[in-house]
């Protein structure tokens, strides 16, 4: 339907404009309407280019150099996102899992992507929540409940591999239990968002009622779902992404091939943008750090009265709670472990991308400043230009530099801070917190959001 | 997959155990070493380190090590020393090596090799560190560049895992295969902790002296190397000769290693090769001398000060130690509602009740708790 109505819009245009817009507006619409077909047309092929040896070695390296690099280029501006989540991960395992477009087959290598989903998700939502749902024999089945603890979920999932798809999928069932299952925490908080993701490989769904109503009660309970598809487009899939999501059609998405689906997948990862600043109130909560202690004799836990040895001792009137996250039962202080703040302040303080460093700067380093891998040599000036024009995507002298501090960086080491320590070598090392060293992140990060 | 080819019992060989690479990091802190003078001198502590270096390097022949320098005012390699290429050139000749140890040149030969380059280099990359460092470094620095220092030691990790993986491409054929799949998203399953015991074998050891409420201020870059070191299963051994660190405490609980305050710092080298020398696979099999009281404290953005109970932005989660001027957050700008301030409002309300009981009872608060108490 969709479909048809953006080229009927072309072809009004083409009558109205002159023909070079018209011809882009064709295009465009064109492509719109083959969604994700686009790389049906690119010639990876075309972009290889023999070098001076005859080998293609260097072009192959450039391309796995400007890969790596493309991933890196992200949005650094701070924006609000949502960080407290409440998600529900659903996994089909009907027969249609069984088949083998994907390898080995889509039954396991969904089983490993979600295993690699639970380690991603609770990397980048410390503090939220999961819970994994399966849908079999039309029935939805609970795998494993929600918490906030990865290694329940890898376990629960990890038991699935020695079970077989079968049955009809109910996507109804699946959306019904999930809805359970986010309010089964009556005190899911109002500040968390509410999602369910869907794996979904098969084309229909057997459901016992009209799904229609279904959807129109997550739109009431604000429950975003997001449904990553592994056959074709399916009508109530995407009807259903986009009535949830306020219209946006992003978070129905079909795996062209494994790597798709995997991106497809981690993508959720990545905490949402909040929608407005109104969601969630805005307020300053006080909070205590209590630390951990181990008595020599156990004494009752004022959260149950359990007698125990460890436990933590609330900052302000020494009561012991067992766990954390609490609320100190005598005198109602919200305790928390520091270090779940601290998980996520990567995202409040990004690092900046490091830029490419032209022949002309290089000369500088020798070596990467954190790793010590040699660069290739400065080459003479009238080969610069030559050089420039082979490498697309990635820096012609192999460095990369981080503006704050003007040290030189290998793409493996650019790739490690900004993915996993957060850190720049650079200015961490760097002498003098009072002009730039160790606060310029902070600063940094607080000026570009003010 | 295996399981899915069947091709699983080909692996049932037992294969050369993976080596490891031990990573120290040195605090050189001047301040906190000359207050240790009397018991434990920084050249007698790294003569211990040397030693125990040795010893790890000869647990295993692959074994490789590296020190990194946690100075002042900056973090520095101590071995193996990157810039050293270009500088040992500029001494003309092949004589350099002599000119490092022009102290002790006799008996040198006998050694083997990988301890004498180790010793040289460390000896005289930490002389140049000292030297270069001048009087007006320290009076206005007490603290010591920890993050640096975690953070150019997990780049070297990084750098020599991938290289190790390169070199022995067969062990990680699995992640690999799936790695070509995953196409270009490969990071996250390289760096998850997959299969350990087939990788380069890597951990951190801190030995500390400095006191780290000076450290506050780093607190972010610190905590996001421990949070990297958590997620590559890269354990933070903390050997604490003085003061107390409490982000040192927390490095080594989150990271599941092995945190030791010395109570006798003369000692050190019997603690290091008896605590901190076997490796994680040997770790499985051993008691760990493991801290199980941890300061959970953290560093509040506005005054870098150390707090134990805080006012938490509920947009961005950060921490202040007292509401900030105005209402408004200092790190997202957003508004903090006044009528949310209720919440530590609501202490001085509470307590207002109870000085009505309290003035009944005509006595103060702490006096009525014990009673009940006992």
């Amino acid at each position: 339907m969709a479909d048809s109505d953006e080229e009927y819009v072309g072809e009004v245009t083409e009558d109205e404009d002159d023909l070079q817009v018209t011809r882009g507006d064709n295009s465009r619409a064109r492509r719109k309407q083959r969604g994700g077909a686009e790389w049906e047309l690119s010639r990876t092929w075309e972009t290889l280019v023999e070098g001076a040896d005859g080998t293609i070695n260097s072009t192959v390296e450039g391309l796995l150099e400007a890969g790596k690099r493309k991933r890196l280029l992200k949005d650094t501006t701070p924006l609000q996102r949502g960080i407290i989540r409440h998600l529900i991960l659903i996994l089909d395992l009907s027969q249609s899992m069984s088949e083998k477009d994907l390898r080995p087959t889509r039954y396991l290598l969904t089983l490993r992507y979600a295993q690699e989903f639970v380690r991603e998700f609770f990397e980048q939502n410390p503090i939220s929540q999961l819970g994994v749902l399966g849908l079999r024999d039309g029935l939805a089945l609970r795998v494993s409940a929600m918490s906030g603890n990865p290694t329940e979920h890898l376990t629960a999932i990890q038991t699935l591999k020695t079970q077989d798809p079968k049955g009809l999928p109910s996507l109804q069932n699946g959306l019904e239990m999930a809805r359970g299952a986010l309010f089964e925490f009556s005190h899911t908080p109002s500040h968390g968002t509410r999602e369910v993701l869907f794996i979904y490989g098969s084309l229909l769904s057997s459901d016992p009622g009209d799904i229609h109503r279904t959807i129109d009660t997550l739109i009431s309970d604000k429950i975003r779902v997001g449904i990553v598809g592994l056959g074709a487009q399916v009508a109530i899939c995407r009807e259903l992404c986009t009535k949830t999501n306020g219209g946006d059609e992003t978070a129905y998405g079909v795996a062209l091939n494994e790597q798709h689906f995997r991106e497809l997948m981690m993508d959720v990862t990545t905490p949402p943008a909040a929608y407005s600043q109104k969601e969630s109130a805005s307020s300053l909560l006080m909070m205590g750090f209590p630390s951990r202690t181990v008595e020599s004799s156990p004494s009752l836990c004022a959260c149950h009265s359990k007698p125990s040895r460890g436990g933590y001792l609330c900052s302000r009137c020494n009561s012991k709670v067992c766990s954390l996250p609490a609320e100190c039962p005598s005198c109602g202080l919200t305790l928390i472990l520091s270090t779940h703040l601290a998980r996520s302040y990567h995202h409040l303080f990004p690092l900046i991308n490091w830029v490419e460093v032209p022949w002309r700067r290089a000369s500088r380093s020798s070596a990467c400043f954190a790793c010590g891998l040699s660069f290739p040599s400065v080459p003479p000036e009238d080969h610069w230009q030559t050089a420039e024009n082979q490498t697309k995507g990635m820096s012609v002298s192999s460095r990369y530099e981080c503006t704050a501090c003007h040290n030189h960086f290998c793409i493996d080491c650019d790739l490690f801070a900004h993915e996993v320590v957060h850190n720049c070598p650079g200015c961490q090392s760097r002498s003098n917190p009072l002009h730039s060293g160790a606060r310029s992140q902070t600063s940094g990060g607080v000026d570009t959001m003010v | 997959m295996n399981s899915v080819d069947a091709s699983e019992h080909y692996e049932l060989g037992a294969p050369d155990l993976s080596p490891s690479l031990l990573t120290i990091v040195i605090d050189t802190n001047p301040h906190a070493w000359a207050v240790l003078e009397d018991s434990l001198p920084l050249s007698k502590a790294i003569a211990n380190i040397l030693v125990f270096i040795n010893a790890h390097l000869a647990c295993n022949y692959a074994n490789e090590v590296a020190v990194v320098a946690s100075h002042s005012q900056k973090a520095a390699w101590l071995y193996p020393s990157h810039s050293e290429p270009q500088y040992r050139p500029a001494d003309h000749d092949g004589d350099v090596t002599m000119n490092g140890t022009s102290d002790t040149t006799t008996p040198k030969t006998n050694k083997y090799r990988p301890f004498r380059i180790v010793e040289e280099q460390v000896t005289r990359n930490l002389k140049e560190l000292m030297d270069s460092t001048t009087g007006d470094d320290l009076r206005g620095n007490m603290s010591t560049m920890l993050a640096g220092a975690l953070t150019l030691a997990l780049s070297h990790i990084n750098r020599r895992t991938l290289a190790w993986a390169e070199e022995h491409g067969g062990a990680n054929t699995e992640d690999a295969a799936a790695d070509g799949n995953g196409g270009g998203t490969t990071s996250t399953n390289r760096y998850s902790a997959s299969n350990e015991d087939e990788r380069l074998q890597s951990r951190i050891l801190v030995v500390s002296v400095s006191g780290s409420t000076d450290a506050a201020h780093q607190y972010i870059p610190v905590m996001n190397s421990i949070f990297a070191c958590q997620r590559l299963s890269i354990p933070i051994d903390v050997c604490k000769l003085s003061g107390d660190a409490v982000f040192l405490q927390q490095a080594s609980d989150a990271t599941k290693g092995v945190y030791m305050a010395l109570a006798e710092p003369r000692g050190l080298l019997q603690y290091l090769m008896m605590a901190f020398l076997p490796d994680q696979r040997s770790r499985r099999h051993l008691v760990l001398p493991t801290r199980v009281d941890v300061d959970f404290r953290a560093a509040c953005f506005c005054h870098r000060r150390v707090v134990d109970v805080g006012f938490v932005c509920s947009i961005c989660l950060s921490i202040f130690c007292e509401p900030p001027p105005g209402g408004d957050c200092m790190t997202c700008g957003s508004h903090l509602d006044i009528r949310d301030n209720a919440k530590p409002a609501l202490l001085p309300r509470k307590k207002k009740k109870k000085k009505r009981v309290n003035g009944a009872s005509g006595t103060g608060t702490p006096m009525s708790t014990p009673t009940p108490g006992p």
